[in-house]
């Protein structure tokens, strides 16, 4: 019997076990009994904490994996962000750059506006290179219709005059320049002088009587005496004023409103038009 | 024995979250059944057919299968690879190619009957084209591969 069973095990193992899977799916799918499923459930419980840490473990992995081509997506992206962003400063910069010039030249259009003078808009492109005379150079000249002698204002207040003119370019005198001298008012007190400038670079108003009703912080404007340069245009605040004995006028000290050091755009006062508008040249104010 | 107690492991962690993923068509390859042929090429008969049994049942654990169809598959599989693999030279890859689609084929035509055998019809025709035929080619050229693998050439421990 022995002898028989070793002859022929390999037969009866086959067959047993595909008896055995044979009984076992008859009794899962024909007679629905309990023991099917216990075995099943038994063997899926013995791999699957194997496979739940296997899950986990692929969960983290693709997870971690995700997180790096994310972080490489994030790297990559904030990289054309930050190329986008120096872009847009750029952009940003040069917007608000136009809108501050686009301000000033309003506020240099409303300041023509009142006298109802022509005027021409134009950059400071150069300043003087001595120390000697106080001028500035202008883009704008003759084919603009810009003539000698005529105001150069800025938002703050006068600037000064055309004292030479190319076809494309002026130079304007500044009102501190030594030999620039302006007719003047002391607003409150309306007392008339002449503004003149210095070596120092400040601004003097000569003439003054010694009984003047002046005061340090009285604004000075132009009085328009000369018909060149307008009234009224805003020039300076008195910031010093002194009677010496013996002088027959006040030595007063006018800070100019307007900042020279950091004029960029200015406004040229054409004289006022005489008849009818002209047909070119400039800009007709409002 | 814990060779293939380990291999058994890795095969259902790879059957049950890689396999799909190498899906073609819809077609994964049947790690198990390579598992079964090369633990019959490496081992006795018994063991062979034992193991097969064995590593059915776990199949059938971890799919929707009915307890017992895997199992029958695989240990008649089994032993019948390890009964060839006596008579013909398996070491070469085409053979073993060639003996892999085989065990393919048998596995699912074994499959296909039982499964009608318990009242579950499939159609004949084309779950032979689109899902024997497939899988076995699929299993086969995988399989081939994974056992010309130079650590896995031999087997030989895997039925200690």
């Amino acid at each position: 019997m022995t002898r028989l069973l070793v002859r022929y095990r390999r037969p009866l193992i086959l067959s047993s076990t595909l008896l055995l899977s044979f009984v076992l799916m008859t009794l899962q799918v024909r007679s629905q009994s309990p023991l099917a499923d216990l075995t099943k459930r038994m063997l899926l419980t013995t791999i699957s904490p194997i496979l739940r840490i296997a899950a986990v473990s692929k969960a983290t992995t693709v997870s971690l994996w995700k997180e790096y081509i994310d972080l490489r997506r994030v790297r990559r992206d904030n990289q054309l962000l930050r190329e986008e962003v120096s872009q847009f400063r750029v952009q940003v910069g040069e917007l608000q750059e136009a809108a501050q010039e686009n301000s000033r030249l309003n506020y240099l259009l409303q300041l023509g506006s009142p006298s109802g003078t022509e005027a021409v808009a134009a950059k400071v492109i150069g300043k003087d290179v001595t120390n000697w005379f106080r001028t500035i150079l202008i883009d704008k000249g003759g084919k603009e219709g810009i003539q000698r002698h005529m105001a150069v204002v800025a938002p703050e207040g006068l600037v000064g005059r055309v004292v030479d003119v190319t076809a494309r370019a002026a130079r304007v005198q500044l009102i501190t320049d030594p030999e620039s001298s302006i007719g003047c008012l002391v607003q409150r007190s309306r007392v008339a002088g002449v503004a003149a400038g210095s070596q120092a670079g400040a601004v003097q108003i000569k003439y003054l009587p010694l009984m003047a009703d002046v005061v340090v912080g009285d604004r000075v404007i132009t009085s328009g005496m000369g018909g060149i340069i307008p009234k009224g245009i805003p020039l300076g605040k008195v910031i010093r004023s002194s009677r010496p004995n013996g002088a027959l006028f006040q030595e007063t000290e006018v800070q100019a409103l307007a900042d020279f050091s950091r004029l960029e755009e200015v406004m040229v006062l054409k004289r006022p038009p005489e008849g009818d508008l002209p047909s070119g040249g400039g800009k007709r104010l409002p | 024995m814990s060779i293939l107690l380990l291999a058994l492991l890795g095969v259902c962690l790879l059957q049950s979250t890689v396999a799909h993923r190498l899906a073609i068509g819809g077609v994964q390859p049947d790690l198990f059944l390579v598992l079964v042929f090369g633990l019959s090429l490496s081992t006795r008969t018994e063991l062979a057919t034992v193991g097969g049994f064995m590593i059915g049942l776990y199949q059938d654990s971890l799919s929707g299968a009915p307890l017992g169809l895997n199992a029958f598959t695989l240990s008649l599989i089994g032993f019948l690879v390890s009964q060839l693999s006596r008579q013909v030279k398996t070491a070469e890859p085409a053979t073993r190619f060639a003996l892999l689609f085989l065990a393919g084929i048998v596995s699912g035509l074994t499959t296909l009957l039982v499964l009608r055998f318990f009242q579950v019809f499939r159609p004949v025709a084309s779950t032979i084209l689109w899902t024997v035929l497939p899988g076995a080619i699929y299993t086969a050229i995988l399989g081939a591969g994974v056992l010309a693998m130079p650590r896995l050439r031999g087997m030989r421990g895997l039925g200690r």
